[in-house]
């Protein structure tokens, strides 16, 4: 199976072809898209500014990241759910656009940093220094503003 | 002059042209409106879980609302001077909109909200700056915050498609 036959695949689902006849389905996925998305970015930003120690100085980085983080996962959750149904309804759309491969790269590249460097070293206990916490969160910013910017461009290219 | 030939004036000068017709302006500042969203509502909606509640229940109310409000203001910043730029260069095709004029009536009743909390509830912080439950006054402050937002950002989404 190519990846376009893949895509067509996607493109003829019962939940495409619903979300595609509907006039409000469409709308209201996006409204929860961008609900999950200021509550992740929102939350993923905090977090990163701490490991910066540009902001929330007066609570060590376990404690932002601690309490923050079950939040940052449930928007993740709400986003990615919703940017499912927002991708089986325009797929074919999606094949051909320029920024959305951008965007499931970032996408990619983010959820990795996250579930695999940032919730390890941002837990209580953990002695990574500054300078690590700075990268990884440099990184991580870039990374999540670049999904946001990737995804805001497929409307436009 | 009616408020819709105000709006048509705006919509035509150089700046709202210019904006409207350009290849890359148009969808930069419109990526400045979703970023400034995210960091001001975020930022916002991390204080309203707060008051309510829900999240950072361990550290107190003012270390919470101190350590964000720069960062609160920032993305607001960010968010209203992008939001006037496209405003600038759709003046005349937003102001029919039913869900555009709803936006406002809810930022304006967000603003008494805000208002309202910091010149009379959190006057009284001290008292309760490190309860997990908040007073009455505070809880509320922070569901009106939650639910007017979202109904921003739905309003907001929704005028996108209201268009004619």
């Amino acid at each position: 199976m190519t990846l376009l036959e893949l895509f067509r695949w996607f493109d003829a689902t019962p939940i495409s072809v619903v979300i595609r006849n509907s006039t409000y389905i469409f709308p209201v996925v996006e409204v929860f898209h961008l609900f999950g998305l200021t509550l992740l970015l929102g939350t993923v930003t905090v977090i990163d500014l701490r490991m910066l120690g540009v902001g929330m100085k007066r609570q060590s980085v376990a404690e932002v990241a601690g309490q923050l983080g079950p939040w940052t996962m449930g928007a993740a959750l709400l986003t990615i759910v919703s940017g499912i149904l927002l991708f089986l309804s325009e797929a074919m759309k999606c094949y051909s656009n320029a920024a959305f491969p951008y965007k499931m790269w970032f996408l990619l590249g983010a959820l990795l940093v996250y579930f695999l460097i940032q919730r390890r070293i941002t837990s209580p206990g953990s002695k990574v220094g500054p300078f690590a916490l700075k990268t990884v969160a440099i990184l991580s910013l870039c990374l999540w503003y670049g999904v946001a910017l990737a995804g805001r461009a497929i409307a436009f290219v | 002059m009616s408020l819709f030939e105000i709006c048509q004036w705006i919509q035509d000068t150089s700046i709202g042209t210019s904006i409207r017709e350009s290849t890359y302006v148009f969808p930069l500042v419109e990526a400045t409106h979703v970023i400034g969203l995210a960091i001001s509502v975020g930022t916002i909606t991390i204080v309203d879980l707060r008051l309510v509640g829900a999240v950072m229940k361990k550290e107190p109310v003012t270390d919470v609302i101190e350590q964000l409000q720069p960062w609160t203001l920032s993305g607001f910043a960010a968010m209203f001077i992008s939001g006037i730029l496209l405003f600038w260069s759709e003046a005349a095709r937003l102001y029919p909109s039913y869900s555009y004029r709803t936006k406002f009536v809810f930022l304006f009743l967000l603003g008494v909200n805000a208002l309202y909390f910091h010149s009379k509830t959190y006057k009284s912080v001290h008292q309760w700056n490190n309860d997990a439950i908040t007073p009455f006054g505070a809880r509320m402050a922070g569901w009106i915050g939650i639910t007017f937002w979202a109904v921003v950002i739905f309003m907001g989404r929704w005028t996108a498609y209201n268009l004619k």
